[in-house]
């Protein structure tokens, strides 16, 4: 499975940048003017166009198509997607920056006032994009709701894009044959059928799959769990590990779904499935008043994190409520009747916030667990592991040779990369372990 | 480490795109 996903993987990479490179090169083709820039001109020209087609790329990224996202995980196709447009837009500002370089009588198209409507668009979509990376990164900062931001982030890209291909067409000076023109309008209209697909088909057949709350039941550590059941329909299927995106309040046209990872086991075919969910935010603290009959829907199952490799043994490890997906995994091991050993190294707060602690001491009479709690607040009674969770921690819990064991890490993202290093200290490969990072978003 | 890949991935397809931008530049040039 292990290879199948890295040939997809080479394969996706190759297909990105075919999207960018072709329409690129298509230019070179048919006819078009003489050149009177000079290299540094046309590689001004070049980075501009590249730089448009990769921010419409974005759209391809993240419409949330598990084919595409399966080899990587959601959470690294999100941090690709943040990380890509950095560099999209670098290369749109390299574009504005030549060409002033070359002739700075061009600044003036940055005065919506005086600069020609093909000028115009291109400073439009420039704001845009500066507008569109400013409120990513600095979200939190600028105290803008997830929700506000989520819409505005949808405009303004739509913004960026539409704009920059008018400006492009405007100057046109590439896209002399009508047949090119078709490809880039072409390529724009694909973007944004994307935008309209995850946007307005995809919640219309959402709308006709809903759920219902058939529970909400408290659990350790100021978590709730959720059990939902389709409401006339089969539901899906999910492999242990995968998440869903969560629309409560209002109907899924909302632009705002919430991802959650399943806790409940995947060897259930009546649809039903269960999240669990830390009151963390507004959002989430919520839950808890949720009434019985809540009709919901779900958008899922996504992520690659889950089991199904050869292994000889399952090395779980989690911090706080990333132990959901363990639970999955742990509840699916244990309905298949897997023979296999588990170790569950779960790092909390304190005893007493230990989530699904009875439910893994009740799984242990069904499957081969053992449970390592590592307290961050342990009483002066504790005697078990406590801090962080260690290179020699996982030397004193697991049998060696420590690269034959599958290894699944979800957690806050300090404690993964902690012990992303650990795992590689002790020389085990990146194919044998798995993270998921629940602040994706 | 898999978000390290994907810093990795993002690197070499700005570099990619950047020579591949070049060279469309040259052949612009060169074809007058």
């Amino acid at each position: 499975m292990q290879l199948h996903y890295s040939m997809r993987g080479a394969v996706w990479i190759f297909i990105y940048l075919l999207f960018i490179l072709a329409p690129l090169f298509a230019l070179l083709t048919g006819s078009f003017p003489p050149s009177p820039r000079g290299f540094p001109g046309e590689f001004a020209v070049a980075v501009g166009y590249s730089g448009l087609a990769m921010m419409g790329l974005q759209f391809g990224l993240t419409a949330r198509f598990r084919y595409v996202t399966e080899p990587w995980g959601e959470d690294v196709i999100y941090h690709f997607h943040r990380q890509i447009s950095l560099v999209a837009i670098a290369l749109v500002i390299l574009h504005v920056l030549i060409l002033f370089v070359l002739r700075p009588q061009r600044l003036a198209m940055l005065n919506f006032f005086e600069a020609s409507w093909r000028a115009s668009f291109g400073a439009l979509s420039i704001y845009a994009l500066i507008a569109l990376v400013v409120t990513a990164l600095w979200r939190t900062k600028l105290k803008i709701r997830y929700e506000t931001w989520h819409l505005s982030h949808i405009v303004l890209a739509v913004i960026a894009i539409a704009a920059g291909l008018l400006h492009m067409l405007g100057f046109g000076r590439y896209l002399v044959d009508p047949w090119k023109q078709a490809l880039w309008v072409g390529l724009t209209l694909f973007w944004i059928a994307l935008l309209i697909y995850v946007r307005v088909v995809k919640p219309l057949f959402m709308l006709r799959r809903p759920y219902r709350v058939v529970e909400v039941r408290k659990e350790r550590g100021d978590t709730w769990t959720l059990a939902m059941e389709p409401d006339g329909h089969l539901g899906f299927r999910f492999s242990p590990g995968q998440f869903g995106w969560m629309t409560v309040w209002g109907n899924p046209f909302k632009v705002t779904g919430h991802p959650f990872s399943f806790s409940s086991s995947a060897a259930t075919t009546d649809g039903r499935v269960e999240m669990s969910i830390r009151a963390l935010g507004d959002f989430t603290s919520a839950i808890p008043d949720l009434p019985v009959g809540q009709r919901v829907y779900l958008d899922g199952p996504y992520g690659a994190f889950t089991i199904g490799n050869p292994a000889d043994m399952h090395v779980l490890i989690s911090g706080g409520i990333g132990v959901t997906p363990m639970m999955s995994m742990i509840r699916t091991l244990a309905d298949r009747g897997d023979k296999r050993p588990v170790i569950l190294l779960y790092a909390s707060k304190d005893w007493e916030s230990i989530t699904f602690r009875e439910d893994l001491e009740t799984l242990k009479a069904r499957l081969d667990l053992t449970t390592v709690y590592v307290l961050q607040n342990p009483t002066g009674e504790w005697i078990g592991e406590q801090g962080y969770i260690t290179a020699e921690m996982f030397k004193r819990h697991l049998p060696p040779p420590y690269e034959t064991h599958e290894y699944f890490i979800c957690g806050p993202d300090v404690m993964m990369d902690a012990i992303e290093n650990a795992l590689k200290e002790l020389g085990v490969p990146l194919s044998k372990y798995h993270s998921e990072r629940y602040s994706f978003v | 480490m898999r978000r390290l890949f994907a810093d990795r991935l993002v690197i070499m397809t700005a570099l990619v795109v950047i020579v591949m931008a070049a060279v469309f530049a040259f052949l612009r040039v060169a074809a007058g």
